[in-house]
């Protein structure tokens, strides 16, 4: 088995870990670093589900060879609360009906952050625009979408 | 001076409450089946059936078996000879001898890691000899066809059902209506595909921690298959990503995980791939539904005779519950039927196997009953939403087939509706004539809450249990899958017990430890488990209050509660007591014991299933819907896109908002996938779309802002006046959008789903027929 | 997925060398495309031989001679970013901005896209009514190649063994207006059923020049020679843009799948058409209607 090591920071710690070629970035989080928050939902890049970020951008973690993340950084869903205090995202996601199972959760979560980096005050189209790299079987995304604007608000009044 | 209620200050009954578990599943912490790991846990992984009908000539695995880290490659010769099955035991854990649809699995290994897995599965070869194969349900009835199973003549179940004297009816009748509607086939599409992990004990017990919505009766089915006495087994339910049906005991990736987990030395964990999920899932039976409709001059309906050939797939599983249910709900939303003849026959065929998913049946007869109504009420110039309302059964009434509706919210659903969606002028306002045209149309539903068809028993029980702390820990037998069960009977609770929400925790099931429950499936958990939470609490506050009269020399009627504490309301209102110093009293004293109750409530309903005329109150309560949708339809492009919804759910009492918009936005958007953007693509019984890129689900930039209302009938039979909430919005969607698209373009689509090409193909028709009817005048 | 090697040159030539070395192997750029194909062992190289090390990949410039520069590297995000590319060629970051989602827009290369010969995509056609020229390198030396030249079947290219694509190259045009127009068969969908991109030269009125492509319905973008010769120097009226759409829909060999059959494939294409050039000129009568 052809193995590489590489260097990432994820949730601002530095690992370096020696993976196999094969392995994808998602199975890296979850499998060698132990972090579950991001999952798995299709083996097409259209779930959204592995939602991470790299240097601050939105990508599928599935899309992604782990060897790819080396000298990157990843911030994933477990990287956001800051000594337990919730992202403001987080909080708006649980106040606002934002999940119920939560298996989208975490990928919505991260695009939602991305997308408010990006777009501090979103429209309601721009915010569903945003999101269509994300499914959610469970909400039929109102309270999604309540979620993503009660953040906005609050990041932009901080 | 009167006595006061019942303080309680901390309820959350009635207010937006977040999930008890939210946090965790914010922080990324809630832990999923995939997300366990054990120390030596193995990966399995299946080989599926290339062949909708075949003979198993040769497994060849040598190959596979002789790959570093493979643990077991094992076939269906290995797995118990013994049927498993729901009602009709008709397969092995693995198919052995013969495979019946595309996608059944054949063989499973069982590897160091997945990827092992999966390439000792390219290692292995299987002959199969191809044997005729039938995908047609029309097909598979005729007689002297192709047998799906032996002697079975393909029919694997029928109903027959008649009351009244129906051919009378329609002779009296103002106008008879009849016509054929078809539906397709949804998948569950919940994110979380489903995954396992079981082991072994030393002494000799096989644990299961599984993605499911009915722990118990997946306890029941795994022991009946892999032969072993049920105490042995013990189910224990994790974080559950959706399952929306398509987790109850009729998915196989449970089933097969936990027999190879008695196959080898260490944990095994199975999780399903996408695509695996979608060919071993049971999506929802396709149904082929024909009605004759009589109604008197008022719009009145007196006489329904509906014919239904429901595609079962090659298992029958909980396909036959499911036809039931299409065959005869919908009749009990009509106050004045009285006159049914009704048959439904479910057929075999090498399709996939269909089963469960949320509505059970509900949506498919919605679709053709309020398609019909929309035709028959524009036929007798009547506007459909007072058709509708007419019609509608009230609280009090006795349906049909003996419902006893203790509260119907109906008539307000649909007014809500139509207020909240301005009915009346967009039903007047002039047609759109250009190339993009808006149409308005209307569904409504019933659904149970509870259905008594397991043995004579739809109880449920709730353990309480009160720690030295005075905190509160419940235990159920019913899942939550994400739908917000277990905030349901924390509020419950801490509402009885005058305690906020966070003292009070409950716990996922564990058919171990867990009082027994049949499960989340039939919207049952918010009537028969709340009742179950509300009778254990009420009998934890008696037992405190009791204590506290002792302890403090306070009669009880003197004492009130709330923020884990008893206190006396006069004459010394400094008196109190926390609940922890209770709870140890409770135990610390001659005779005592940790403080702990268990309760259960059983409805008063009727096992109708069980008796030939099937008559009979089946559920302690019936939850209605009534939605509307505007549509627009390109008539270029044949696109149809739901401009506006209004959905009004009558759900007794909403105990939390938050939850049952919820599940109304939910279900409906999985009602517009099902009727504008799902459909199971089978080609000679191939599934040729099972990925999420072919099977395109709404997204959230696919659908409107649904906006959701609430009807609260206060159900006497509820708990706090509750009753189901999560399924009912899943099944008027399609009609509501089938019927705008009419009114927009005037093209009624009575196959579903609503694709651009049958729109397009329809109004090439209508211009056709008009064309001809111009020329020939 | 099945084992591989995995390699990263530092250089266009070692990467050559490397793909030569290892026929059994295959390029990776974002890896958005070719992950789907590894996992679902469609594609089992011996070897991946990522691209993201080699500097002269990456970056977008812009000479006035010689028009925009796209390394093959630039994720679709830089791309529709890039102020450069909203300047000299607005129509492709427009079309950028919009393709697939947040996610793959971050991931996925133009050089990839334009590598797999999908044809369920959008780059290539908005790439061929710009007149883009793709740039083949490998340790031989360099080949440039029009859109349509590239892409020369249903997933398959030009390209060579041991070649990789460079840069895309957008010359200065002499075209004032364009528009891509992404069609999906319904709001649900995550590719295109069929594009039209136009780029063209406005005279009041009058269109004085036009190039009109179609895509994702047909194996590669397609030029609409005989719509653009009856357009050029009309004026456009919806009559116009009526019999553009009919002579370019008749123009194309749409493919039949499951995302649609060739017949309805070829009618959305005819409405992609009409409305877009509709919508660019806005003639009295006209449905305004947007393509998508
Ligand atoms: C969910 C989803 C939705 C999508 N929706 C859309 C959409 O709406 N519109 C659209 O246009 N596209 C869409 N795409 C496709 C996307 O644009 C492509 O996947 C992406 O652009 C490919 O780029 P990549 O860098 O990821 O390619 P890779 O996966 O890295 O490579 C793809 C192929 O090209 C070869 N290759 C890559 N770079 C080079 C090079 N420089 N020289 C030679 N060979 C090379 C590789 O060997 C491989 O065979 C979608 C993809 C996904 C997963
Ligand atoms: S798991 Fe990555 S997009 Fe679905
Ligand atoms: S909360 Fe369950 S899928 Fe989104």
């Amino acid at each position: 088995m052809s193995k590489k090591t590489i260097e990432v920071v994820v949730n601002g710690r530095t690992h370096r870990a020696e993976v196999p070629a094969r392995r994808m970035l998602s199975d890296f989080l979850r499998d060698d670093l132990f972090l579950t928050g991001t999952k798995r939902g299709c083996e097409t890049g259209v779930c959204g589900c592995c939602s991470v970020l790299i240097d601050g951008e939105v990508i599928k973690s599935c899309l992604s060879l782990a060897v790819h993340a080396d000298g990157h950084e990843v911030t994933t869903i477990e990287g956001l609360a800051v000594d337990g205090v919730l992202h403001p995202v987080q909080e708006a996601f649980v106040n606002h009906g934002g999940l119920q199972c939560g298996y989208c959760t975490p990928g919505f979560i991260m695009t939602t952050v991305a997308m408010l980096n990006d777009n501090p005050n979103p429209t309601e189209d721009e915010i569903r625009h945003g999101l269509n790299g994300n499914l959610c079987r469970c909400t039929g995304y109102v309270g999604i979408v309540e979620s993503i604007k009660a953040a906005a608000e609050k990041l932009r009044g901080n | 001076m009167n006595k006061p209620e019942i303080s309680n200050a901390f309820t959350t009954v009635g207010r937006e409450t977040p999930q008890i578990n939210a946090i965790e599943k914010v922080l990324g912490k809630a832990v999923y089946s995939a997300d366990m790991k054990m120390a030596g846990m193995l990966h399995a992984k299946v080989l599926r059936s290339p062949h909708a009908h075949a003979r198993i000539v040769g497994v060849h695995t040598e190959e596979a078996r002789a790959l570093p880290g493979v643990h077991a490659v094992l076939t269906g010769d290995d797995t118990p000879t013994r049927m498993t099955g729901i009602h009709h035991k008709q397969h092995r854990i693995l198919a052995a001898g013969k495979v019946r649809f595309i996608g059944e699995e054949v063989v499973a290994v069982v590897a160091e890691d997945e990827e092992t897995a999966r390439d000792a599965i390219d290692l292995i070869r299987v002959d199969y000899e191809p044997l005729p194969e039938v995908f047609d349900t029309g097909e598979a009835l005729r007689a002297g066809t192709i047998e799906v199973h032996d002697g079975s003549g393909n029919l694997a179940c029928e109903y027959n059902v008649v009351r009244g004297d129906v051919d009378a009816a329609f002779a009296q009748a103002a106008l008879v209506h009849e016509d054929s509607y078809e539906t397709h086939s949804q998948y569950a599409g919940y994110m979380e595909p489903m995954a396992t992990l079981a082991w072994r004990t030393s002494d000799g017990r096989l644990h299961i921690l599984t993605s499911t919505q009915t722990a118990f009766l997946q306890r029941m089915r795994i022991a009946d298959a892999v032969e072993m006495p049920v105490s042995k087994v013990r189910v224990i339910q994790a974080t559950v990503g959706g399952g929306f049906g398509g987790k109850t005991a009729e998915e196989c990736n449970s089933l097969i995980c936990a027999w190879l987990a008695t196959r080898v030395d260490r944990p095994v964990k199975f999780v399903n791939s996408r695509l695996d999920d979608f060919q071993g899932c049971r999506s929802s039976p396709p149904e082929k539904i024909w009605i004759k409709m009589g109604v008197d001059k008022d719009g009145i309906i007196i006489a329904k005779e509906v014919k239904i050939v429901a595609d079962c797939g090659a298992y029958e599983g909980l396909a036959g519950h499911v036809l039931q249910v299409s065959t005869v709900r919908s009749d009990n939303m009509h106050r004045y039927l009285k006159n049914v003849r009704l048959n439904g026959k479910l057929a075999y065929t090498n399709n996939p196997p269909h089963g469960a998913l949320r509505g059970f049946g509900g949506p498919q007869a919605a679709f053709a009953l309020n398609s019909h109504i929309a035709v028959m009420a524009e036929k007798l110039g009547l506007d459909v939403v007072e058709m509708l309302k007419r019609n509608a059964i009230k609280s009090g009434d006795t349906s049909v087939h003996g419902f006893q509706i203790g509260s119907s919210g109906l008539s307000e659903c649909l007014d809500q509706v139509s207020d909240g969606i301005g009915w009346d002028s967009k039903k007047t306002r002039p047609k759109d004539i250009g190339v993009k045209r808006r149409g308005i149309g209307f569904g409504t539903a019933i659904h149970v809450s509870g259905n008594r068809e397991m043995g004579n028993w739809d109880g449920s029980t709730v353990i309480a249990k009160m720690a030295p702390d005075g905190r509160v820990t419940l235990m159920t037998g019913e899942c939550d899958m994400g739908q917000g069960a277990f905030t349901m009977l924390a509020q419950c609770c801490a509402h009885e017990l005058n305690i906020p929400l966070s003292q009070v925790t409950v716990l996922p099931t564990d058919t171990d430890m867990s009082p027994y429950g049949h499960g989340s499936i039939a919207s049952r958990v918010t009537i028969l488990a709340g009742n179950a939470a509300i009778k254990a609490a009420r009998e934890v506050r008696e037992r405190l209050l009791t204590l506290a009269s002792e302890k403090l020399g306070v009669p009880k009627e003197d004492l009130d509660m709330a923020n884990g504490e008893v206190f006396a309301k006069s004459p010394a209102p400094n008196q109190k007591i926390p609940f922890g110093d209770l709870a140890r009293l409770h135990i610390y004293r001659a005779g005592g014991e940790a403080l702990q109750v268990t309760a259960t409530y059983d409805p008063p309903t009727f096992l109708a299933m069980a008796t030939p005329e099937q008559y009979g109150n089946v559920a302690p309560g019936y939850s209605f819907a009534a939605q509307a949708a505007e549509v627009e339809v390109d008539t270029e492009t044949g696109q149809v896109r739901v401009l506006e919804t209004f959905v009004s759910d009558d759900c007794g009492k909403a105990l939390n908002p938050l939850a049952v918009h919820g599940q109304t936005c939910g279900a409906a958007v999985m009602g517009i996938g099902w009727a504008l953007y799902e459909q199971m693509r089978y080609e000679d019984g191939r599934l040729l779309n099972g990925n999420f890129a072919d099977y395109t689900m709404p997204t959230a930039d696919s659908v409107p802002y649904i906006q959701s209302g609430i009807v609260e009938s206060m159900e006497p039979n509820g708990p706090y006046g509750a009753k189901g909430a999560s399924e009912t919005a899943i099944v008027p969607g399609a009609a509501a959008i089938a019927n705008a698209v009419y009114d927009a373009i005037g093209v009624r689509i009575k196959t579903l789903p609503i694709t651009p090409e049958k729109i397009l193909a329809g109004l090439r028709a209508k211009q056709a027929a008009q064309d001809a009817s111009g020329a020939s005048r | 997925m099945k084992d591989f090697d995995y390699l990263e040159p530092a250089s266009i030539a070692e990467a050559s060398e490397m793909m030569l070395a290892h026929p059994g192997g295959s390029v990776m750029a974002g890896g958005t495309a070719l992950m789907l194909a590894l996992r679902q062992r469609m594609v089992t190289p011996s070897h991946v031989i990522s691209l993201r090390r080699i500097r002269d990949l990456r970056g977008i410039t812009h000479t006035p001679a010689e028009g925009l520069r796209i390394g093959a590297l630039a994720l679709h995000a830089e791309v529709a970013r890039s102020p450069l590319v909203r300047q000299h060629a607005p129509m492709l970051a427009d079309m950028a901005s919009r393709l697939a989602n947040p996610q793959v827009r971050n991931q996925g290369t133009i050089g990839g896209n334009l590598c797999y010969g999908d044809p369920a995509t959008d780059p290539p056609s908005c790439l061929l009514a710009l007149n883009a020229d793709v740039v083949l390198r490998s340790a031989r030396g360099t080949r440039v190649l029009k859109v349509d030249q590239f892409a020369t079947d249903y997933f398959a290219t030009a390209l060579e063994p041991g070649e990789i694509v460079s840069e895309i190259r957008i010359p200065p045009s002499a075209f004032d207006a364009g528009y891509h127009a992404r069609f999906l068969r319904t709001a649900a969908e995550h590719r295109p059923l069929v594009n039209f991109a136009v780029s063209l030269r406005k005279q009041g009125d009058a269109c004085e020049d036009v190039r009109m492509v179609i895509g994702a319905s047909t194996r590669v973008p397609t030029r609409l020679r005989k719509a653009e010769d009856w357009m050029k120097g009309k004026t456009v009226t919806a009559r116009l843009a009526a019999e553009v759409a009919d002579l370019g829909a008749s123009e194309i060999e749409p493919i039949s799948d499951i995302r649609g059959d060739g017949s309805f494939r070829r009618d959305m294409a005819r409405t992609a058409c009409r409305r877009t050039i509709e919508d660019l000129f806005n003639p009295a009568g006209s449905a305004a209607t947007s393509a998508a």
